[in-house]
């Protein structure tokens, strides 16, 4: 017979991970409260007969939160056979409030003390047998990150599951409360056959838990009896049936501290020590501004960056010398070929527009591969005659006679065609389709692997959870609650998760906020067009990346403080408290683990929707009709296609924000696939005009491609975003308001952009500039005006 | 002949995709996975 053993604990004590050791599941695991919202089921490593169930982290039985609601009536309802309390080792008092309420529950209970290897490096002694006499259930001394007493702890659930003999509660209340209990268990329990549920019953009717009065079917006099012990109860003990059980819980686990803990002396943690500068109020911010910078920096323009170049230009280029070796030389006369026909290309230039050859020195232009600036130089006639006979007694550098040279993906697949004879329309679609495409997507998984390795570290040594506490001190200034940070914190890698995350906020209004402004947060699907902008648009630069990440930010906080000043989100922000956990370095496991689930799931989108994805851009970019018949297209053709249709007719929406071409015009609606579409999309349409970098830079401005990047960024997400979004809102009216406000949202941030950036860099002054002007006035006007509806 | 080939693969490969997708979305995904950072994958997978 299978047995089912709950993991039942408070946010944070390690139950994830534990669920994860005992079933090797892959759960996501982060080091702050509220990342499990919904119960994950998995069956046990060492037993396929039982099966182990990762319940939301709760802080007590009274439902306040979404998960708490999930985590009670799974206990209540569904009846594990067993429940696994996972308890804080370094912080036994919070923890065991919750305890002192799932061994009423009448369902065998075993204690798990988790992170013993932090409760001894502190120097704390926990005396486990006495523990376990003064509550009655077993206790077992655990590390789930070190794969400490795992077994020992299933077997213990495992045998009270099959013994099926809950143990009896040992606390007992003040002789008023119990007074009370045992009235309303003789009142209206007394069909309940365990005694256990029956108390457990009756302290929740006397704490007027109004879902277990609606759940027991009582009757109105029923429950004004019940209101007239518990009025009795309050009278005598002078305070709330709520604070009085809540109290005596309290007293209870202060007796059994006492009698079973052992604090070793000491000051400062070293967690403390790192807090007072993390969180220090002045400093705070500026760390986690340079900490995303760096982040950003090294994933996208560093580390990240030359290796996407490796996958863009060589794997997905046209080849790449195995190990390096020989391409510092091939690179060397590659340089002195360019170099000398440059010197070439420009004496027929000078012929060509002069209609003369030069007399003496001449200039000729030399274009930066990076940023595309043209420079001028110039060369003598003798410099002349010794490139021409350089150039014509040497053929081009071939990069196979440097070293071991291994052709790129596209060069592999051309051959392979050309070898089997594969007609041009589908070796078109295969090359300049799905190759071009789905290339360009995968190209950026080196910078997103690099980005998800430092996020999982960040989340796992608790500095994430520092982050969510210095943006509470910011949000809450503006009537805003740090709560709805976690999910944003979550949807740097998916929005989705970090858009289910927002479960955790009790506050309907601000709950709802949060699911239309998480999305903001660049996602890891962003990355690849994000990147793609830098490299194209901005030459690299190193400052583009860190700034999509801070204007997602700025995004958010905007909008809170504007939305929260309408009548549809008003309110005071709900109160967060949170505890800090202690710092503690991940383990390499977890920092790779987490970072190849989420990459991984990048890969399999490049894939499948991906794929799907680039057929369709490709069919639609090369098909098209010239003089009335619906022909393949020329590459010169492509104005003529279906795409450049679509995107013709759409394209006026974006003129304001200077990327009205159906090109971008395209990209942007592809996008809402799915982000990476962006990157491939472009990559199809670019790539038949030549090399996709080359053709990106000449379509942008700098203020057109930043408006570009900033439209992208913060309009409507993709569709699955948008299915969590609908699904979450429960409301086909407050999806359609998320997705418009999203959008619209968008579009004024790259009004701004485009216009004022125009102003500032090219000197452009148009009506166009008049209303990015008067979008910045609305703005500001939203963010100062009087708020009616708060105190 | 070799364009047969190409095309009835690309064509397979096609299928199959769809047909994970359709899969996919028939048991609740449709996220385009990342289970694993799914707070809610084995509640609707």
């Amino acid at each position: 017979m299978g047995i089912r053993i709950a993991l039942a604990g408070n946010p944070n004590c390690g139950k994830t991970t534990l669920f994860n050791a005992l079933t090797g599941s892959n759960q996501f695991v982060g080091n702050w409260p509220g990342v499990t919202v919904e119960y994950k089921e998995g069956k046990y490593k060492g037993n396929k007969e039982v099966t182990i169930v990762d319940l939301p982290g709760i802080y007590s039985l009274s439902p306040y939160t979404l998960e708490e609601v999930v985590s009670r009536n799974y206990l209540i309802d569904e009846k594990p056979e067993a429940i696994i309390n996972v308890i804080d080792g370094t912080n036994l008092e919070r923890n065991l409030y919750l305890t002192t309420q799932v061994v009423e529950l009448g369902i065998p209970v075993v204690i798990a003390i988790n992170m013993m290897d932090v409760v001894e490096k502190n120097g704390d002694k926990i005396n486990t047998k006495k523990l376990s006499e003064e509550i009655g259930v077993p206790v077992i001394e655990i590390s789930a990150l070190k794969n400490r007493g795992l077994k020992e702890i299933v077997d213990a659930a495992v045998k009270a599951g099959k013994e099926a003999n809950a143990q009896s509660p040992k606390h007992r209340f003040n002789g008023s409360v119990e007074h009370a209990l045992a009235h309303i268990e003789e009142l209206c329990l007394h069909n309940i056959n365990d005694e256990n549920v029956q108390r457990w019953y009756s302290i929740k009717l006397f704490e007027r838990d109004e879902k277990i009065q609606e759940k027991l079917g009582l009757s109105s006099d029923v429950i004004q009896h019940i209101e007239n012990d518990i009025a009795s109860c309050e009278k005598e003990l002078d305070d709330d049936a709520e604070s009085i059980i809540t109290g005596e819980r309290y007293n209870y686990i202060g007796t059994i501290i006492d009698g079973c803990v052992k604090k070793a002396k000491k000051g400062m943690t070293t967690s403390d020590k790192i807090d007072q500068v993390v969180t220090n109020r002045f400093l705070a911010l500026p760390i986690f501004a340079v900490v995303m910078f760096l982040v950003y920096y090294v994933s996208v323009t560093t580390i990240g960056g030359w290796a996407t170049d490796w996958a863009n230009d060589g794997v997905f280029g046209d080849g790449w010398h195995l190990f390096a070796i020989g391409s510092a030389d091939y690179n060397d006369a590659a340089d002195e070929f360019t170099a000398n026909q440059l010197i070439v290309d420009g004496y027929d230039l000078y012929v060509e527009e002069n209609e003369s050859e030069p007399t003496g020195d001449f200039e000729y232009p030399v274009e930066d591969e990076e940023t595309a600036a043209v420079e001028y130089e110039t060369a003598s006639l003798e410099d002349y005659a010794e490139a021409k006979a350089y150039v014509e007694s040497n053929e081009e550098p071939d990069p196979a006679e440097y070293g071991v040279w291994i052709p790129g993906i596209p060069v592999f697949v051309e051959a392979g065609l050309d070898a089997i004879g594969c007609n041009d329309v589908v070796k078109g679609l295969i090359l300049d389709g799905i190759v071009a495409g789905v290339g360009a997507v995968l190209g950026f998984v080196p910078q997103i692997l690099v980005l998800f390795i430092f996020l999982a570290f960040l989340e796992a040594c608790g500095y994430m959870a520092r982050v969510a506490f210095i943006m509470d001190r910011i949000f809450r200034k503006f009537g805003l609650s740090g709560k709805s940070f976690i999910p944003m914190l979550i949807g740097t890698g998916c929005g989705i998760p970090g858009i289910m995350a927002s479960r955790t906020i009790e506050n309907d209004r601000d709950r709802k906020m949060t699911i239309m402004t998480t999305t903001f947060i660049p996602c890891g699907a962003k990355l690849p067009f994000i990147a793609m902008v830098a490299g194209a648009i901005f030459g690299g630069a190193a400052w583009v990346a860190p700034s999509a990440y801070f204007l997602g930010i700025f995004a958010i906080i905007v909008s809170g403080i504007m939305l929260k000043k309408t009548k549809l989100f008003a309110g005071d922000p709900a109160p967060f408290v949170m505890e800090l956990p202690a710092y503690h370095w991940p383990t390499l496991g977890n920092v790779l683990r987490s970072m190849w689930e989420r990459g991984w799931s990048f890969i399999k989108k490049a894939g499948t929707i991906i794929l799907l994805s680039t057929i369709v851009v490709w069919f639609c970019t090369f098909f098209g009709f010239v003089d009335g018949a619906f022909t393949m297209l020329e590459e010169d053709q492509i104005d003529c296609s279906i795409l450049a249709g679509i995107g013709k007719a759409l394209a006026w929406i974006f003129i304001p924000l200077g990327f009205g071409d159906w090109e971008a015009t395209v990209a942007s609606i592809t996008g809402l696939v799915a982000k990476e579409n962006i990157v491939g999309t472009l990559a199809i349409i670019y790539g038949a005009s030549g090399d996709v970098y080359e053709t990106m830079r000449a379509a942008f401005t700098n203020a057109s491609g930043f408006a570009f990047l900033a439209f992208n960024l913060l309009c409507a997400p993709c569709f699955a975003a948008m299915g969590a979004i609908k699904r979450e809102m429960n409301n086909t009216k407050w999806f359609w308001t998320a997705i418009g406000y999203q959008c619209g949202f968008a579009w004024v941030i790259g009004l701004i952009v485009y216009q004022v950036g125009s102003l500032i860099l090219a000197g452009q002054f148009g009506i166009g500039t008049i209303f990015g002007f008067a979008a910045i006035a609305v703005l500001v006007y939203g963010l100062v005006r009087k708020d009616k509806y708060n105190n | 002949m070799g364009t047969v080939i190409v095309v009835l693969i690309l064509v397979c490969i096609v299928g199959a995709i769809v047909r994970s997708m359709i899969k996919n979305k028939k048991n609740g995904g449709g996220c385009g996975g990342d289970c694993g950072g799914c707070g809610g994958s084995c509640g609707c997978h």
